[in-house]
């Protein structure tokens, strides 16, 4: 079997969620089947400047056809688009034009796809908001297999990708909340879809005692694994935190660890150490009495699922509904909504050792359930089998045939009004917390639940 | 430590969430939900509302003007109504020139306009709404704060009294015990029914701080040692002068004498009253004359 995993960025020192998710899923595929990565030579995800060189490349022994992108993107220009299509009525042209403003647009990577679709059994695409993901699909649908990483944000609104949603060939989910929000928003009942998460190379001795003296912690303390930026809801977290420490008297610290777009608060009880290398982030949070999740919008915390991993609990913010629904099913984290929330889920985790240790125990059995390498793995390749198996059933005709519309033309883009995204959004039902129970109790976990397909 | 213990078999997140919840609607107290704000300020505006500022139907009003916005909304918005007229030969020639006349101008953003500004209506009506409700609850707030201050300044009043009134009765001078006992050993005959008199009173009152129960109180009397009780030192005494109001003039203000060194015992020339306190035949200003904070001013017990 040969597949192509087509995702935004790629690089090993490239850290945002959806690109590690596609490293890590290429890296360990690759012991299963062949294995390309098509990606962009961007490294900044603001900009997606061409930082890297195009052609060929090798990263942990899987290679990478990188192709340069076209144009940079304008955060003022793409803002503008952004107002249009998330807060008023608008055609489908604002929304291409939408989404070319987003980029990374990259047409050679679009034109290579279509060239190279009969070499290869399979493409995994990633993140759905994308130019790549839109347009790469559109190109070989019958053989695109989705992994949205789909967060709760106005961009499920935008209507050009209810279409995708139901033409691809199937969709890998992250999360119950993924699956249930993206068939409320498209009707995609039918695409064979699975709920798989990502898997993490969590160590069996990680050495918190290492980490405390190589950065001089001293301590009980908090962590926050991820990039320091207001979306993630660090903002409030330094706003709650310093309120806990001023009105608990309490020893905590909090440590934060990534690379930071925000100005850190200059206060003795939170230290930044930037961006470190996982190993050191692993001692990190197995020194850590809890991780604190801030995050209003996740697809997946990759970073909560280690944490479980290393028998650490979790505090996350309950007003993101991917978040919460892992602390219900794991049992394994407490959430909040407000400060006062906060305040007595952190003093609760700080203070009762042996419920901090009993969901540390939760997390890591959740984890080794649901999140090892080989069961992500294991799912992957049911799916494929599965698409093969149908495949090899309806015969090359039908895998010819695609299942997408043509994209509207010059008076269809100018003409339909549609809804402005965040009202659509807005009207997407939450969750329900009937959804609780471990994944691997659910028929979707073991891949049998093909949801039809 | 925490207020509960969880056994590691049997955690439940959505169950620790629950009682964490409970726990801060305790700590807020009787403390108003959101919702029951919402209910109060929906239902009893009136009683809260100052009427003079802020019309108790004032809701009323905007819903009735946002229900009168969206049907507005529906007859301005579209196109139809745009170039549309009562008359159909008009509308007919509008119809005709409507590619003419969208040449000059741009109907698509008039249509925009006019959703934005029912948009902002929305936002006003929320506003308004939700001044509402803070208003209500500042007015809840402002009511309780006042009722506090009143009865503090309530409690005020009876300590400054009580103070004022005990500072009358008890006056130390040192040496007054030899002269007391000098002349009490004079008078011995005739007063001895006086003496004992006074005994029983003071039996009485201790009786009656035992019923009370408790330590003393700061303020009251049982915090003040009176020379009644005999049990007043040299070093308890300035205590007695620091709890004198500050209207009242020290002996070390007044013109002519000395300032008195700490802890030293005021001297006869300091008192400006006689020294009614051992003196039975003075009138008693008991404490118990003061009025009370509940507004009874009889005796404690029944039977004193």
């Amino acid at each position: 079997m040969k597949l192509a995993v087509v995702v935004q960025r790629y690089g090993a020192d490239i850290s945002g969620g959806a690109e590690l998710h596609a490293r890590y899923l290429a890296e360990h595929l690759a012991r299963h089947a062949r294995v390309d990565v098509v990606t962009t030579c961007a490294r900044d995800y603001v900009t997606w400047r061409n930082d890297l060189p195009a052609g060929a490349d090798r990263v942990n022994g899987v290679p990478v056809f990188r192709f340069p992108v076209d144009r940079v993107r304008t955060p003022r220009v793409f803002g503008r688009h952004s107002e249009r299509v998330f807060e008023y009525e608008h055609t489908v042209g604002d929304e291409l034009a939408w989404l070319d403003a987003e980029g990374p647009a990259c047409p050679r990577l679009i034109r290579h796809l279509s060239a190279v679709s009969q070499q290869y059994d399979y493409f995994i695409v990633f993140s759905y908001r994308y130019y790549h993901a839109y347009y790469g699909i559109r190109a070989v649908p019958s053989k695109s297999i989705l992994v949205p990483t789909a967060e709760r944000d106005p961009a499920i609104g935008v209507s050009l990708f209810q279409p995708i949603f139901r033409g691809v060939r199937a969709i890998m989910y992250n999360s119950h909340e993924e699956q249930a929000m993206i068939r409320a928003v498209s009707g995609n009942a039918q695409v064979p879809g699975v709920v798989v998460g990502v898997g993490s190379e969590v160590p069996d001795a990680p050495q918190p005692e290492r980490f405390r003296r190589t950065y001089g912690v001293r301590g009980r303390f908090a962590v926050y694994v991820g990039r320091i930026d207001e979306n993630k809801g660090c903002n409030e977290l330094f706003e709650f935190f310093q309120r806990y420490v001023a009105l608990r008297q309490s020893d905590l610290s909090l440590v934060l660890i990534g690379a930071s777009l925000l100005p850190v608060p200059a206060h003795p009880r939170i230290r930044h150490l930037g961006f470190l290398p996982d190993e050191d982030k692993f001692d990190a949070i197995a020194a850590a009495d809890v991780l604190v999740m801030p995050s209003f919008y996740e697809s997946l915390s990759m970073v909560a699922l280690e944490a479980w991993g290393l028998g650490k609990p979790v505090l996350a913010n309950a007003r993101c509904d991917v978040l919460r629904g892992q602390c219900i099913r794991s049992n394994a984290g407490l959430y909040y909504e407000n400060y006062n929330e906060f305040a007595e889920a952190l003093y609760q985790v700080e203070t009762d050792r042996n419920l901090a240790a009993a969901l540390g125990e939760n997390g890591r059995d959740f984890f080794c359930r649901n999140y090892r390498w080989p069961v992500i793995e294991g799912k992957y390749l049911d799916m494929l089998r599965a698409l093969q198996d149908e495949d090899r059933a309806a015969g090359p005709q039908a895998v010819r045939t695609s299942p997408l519309p043509p994209l509207p033309g010059w008076f269809a883009r100018r003409r339909q009004m549609r809804r402005p995204a965040r009202e659509v959004m807005n009207q997407l039902p939450l969750v329900a917390e009937a959804g609780a129970g471990s994944l691997a109790a659910s028929p979707a976990a073991t891949g049998k639940d093909r949801d039809g397909g | 430590m925490a207020d509960f213990s969880i056994r590691s078999d049997s955690v439940n997140v959505e169950e620790i969430m629950r009682q964490i919840r409970a726990r801060i609607r305790e700590k807020r107290g009787v403390d108003y939900t959101e919702k029951e704000i919402r209910e109060l300020a929906a239902v009893k505006l009136e009683q809260f509302l100052d009427p003079s500022k802020v019309r108790s139907d004032l809701l009323e009003q905007y819903r009735e003007l946002q229900q009168r916005q969206m049907q507005a909304e529906a007859e301005v918005v579209d196109e139809i109504s745009l170039f549309g007229s009562p008359r159909p030969w008009l509308r007919r020639v509008r119809r005709w020139l409507r590619p003419v006349l969208k040449l000059f101008l741009n109907p698509v953003a008039l249509m925009r306009a006019s959703r934005v500004n029912v948009r902002h209506t929305d936002l006003l009506f929320e506003i308004v709404h939700n001044l509402v409700v803070e208003t209500t609850r500042l007015s809840m707030e402002l009511k309780t704060l006042k009722m506090r201050v009143e009865s503090i300044s309530s409690r005020m009043d009876f300590d400054e009294r009580r103070a004022r009134a005990l500072e009358s009765v008890v006056q130390y001078r040192p040496g007054a015990a030899a002269e007391e006992a000098a002349s009490a050993a004079g008078r011995k005959d005739e007063d001895e029914g006086e003496g004992e008199a006074t005994a029983s009173r003071s039996r009485r009152r201790r009786r009656r701080r035992g019923r009370r129960g408790g330590g003393p109180r700061p303020g009251t009397e049982e915090a003040i040692p009176s020379a009644e009780t005999g049990g007043q030192t040299a070093a308890e005494e300035p205590a007695v002068t620091r709890a004198a109001p500050a209207d009242r003039p020290r002996a070390s203000d007044r013109p002519g004498e000395p300032a008195r060194a700490e802890g030293q015992p005021r001297t006869e020339g300091g008192g400006n009253a006689p020294e009614t306190a051992s003196s039975p035949a003075a009138p008693r200003p008991s404490a118990d004359a003061a009025p009370r904070p509940d507004g009874h001013s009889g005796p404690d017990q029944p039977g004193d």
